[in-house]
């Protein structure tokens, strides 16, 4: 797969694409801080975001970079909104781990 | 050889800022490290000749949304937020191999599928004009619903954030 290093193909965009995801992943499952996780969310939209790319390019095909502005504003509007439902939590809760609000009791 | 180099680099920038963002336990160096990642990834779009969207990523993610980030990073008290990380070994080990085995599963679809069809570089990077022209010619004619739809996901956003941020507990005020 990774045979022909001089190369660059799709497979190793898609390939650093999944790697990103995992991160992002792995940030979401193991981080408590909410902060943290509405960017870990970030990086698995921005590595979705690069694998659109990458199959727009190689397919000939300019759908994916309009997928991609969606996925963008979309993401814009996901942390505006994550991040005043965390300022509300912080207010109320005076604590921004996770561990401390997992109830969602007012 | 030098797109290789260049991937290469850039491959590895974004991949070790994400990494940073994860594992930093700051949030405030958690954030340099995705604005870091942000660029990288403007970068990799901008190799891949999407240079509209490589601006876009740019002003948008590496600006607007990293500002935004730090803002509210700055907001709040986080002195004693060293240690937010998932606690017990059991759930470490098992949220790791859930991440690296996950990965692996769609590292290993990807090269049977490429091994199946040929190399990726069989494919070929077709010359076309990528003007901003096309581009915007085909989100006003055949994803106009989706972009008025997006009009009114971002005017109840905006609506919603304002709403959120005024809130005085809801319908648990004291």
């Amino acid at each position: 797969m990774l045979s022909s290093i001089g190369e660059i193909g799709l497979n190793h965009y898609l390939i650093l694409s999944a790697a990103l995801f995992c991160i992002g992943m792995f940030g979401v499952l193991m981080r408590k801080n909410a902060l943290v996780i509405l960017m870990s969310i970030e990086l698995m939209l921005n590595a979705v975001n690069i694998s659109f790319v990458a199959f727009s390019r190689y397919q000939n095909n300019l759908d994916g970079f309009v997928m991609v502005f969606f996925v963008m504003a979309v993401a814009a509007a996901e942390a505006a909104v994550g991040l005043a439902l965390a300022v509300a939590i912080f207010k109320r809760f005076r604590e921004i781990n996770i561990r401390f609000f997992e109830h969602l009791k007012g | 050889m030098t797109e290789a180099i260049s991937f290469y680099l850039i491959q590895f920038i974004i991949l070790a800022s994400a990494l940073a963002v994860v594992l930093v336990p700051n949030p405030i160096y958690s954030a340099i490290s995705l604005a870091v990642s942000m660029t990288g990834i403007a970068a990799l779009f901008f190799s891949l000749e999407a240079y509209f969207i490589a601006g876009v990523q740019l002003v948008v993610y590496a600006g607007a949304v990293m500002v935004l980030f730090v803002m509210v990073v700055m907001l709040f008290d986080l002195k004693k937020e060293k240690r937010a990380f998932s606690r017990g070994t059991l759930s470490r080990v098992l949220k790791t191999t859930l991440s690296v085995l996950i990965f692996s599963m769609i590292a290993g679809a990807l090269s049977m599928s490429f091994s199946e069809l040929g190399s990726g570089d069989s494919i070929a990077k077709e010359d076309i004009t990528r003007s901003i022209k096309e581009l915007s010619a085909l989100l006003y004619t055949k994803y106009v619903f989706a972009f008025e739809a997006l009009a009114i996901l971002l005017v109840m956003v905006i609506v919603g954030a304002i709403a959120l941020a005024k809130a005085k507990g809801g319908t648990h005020a004291k």
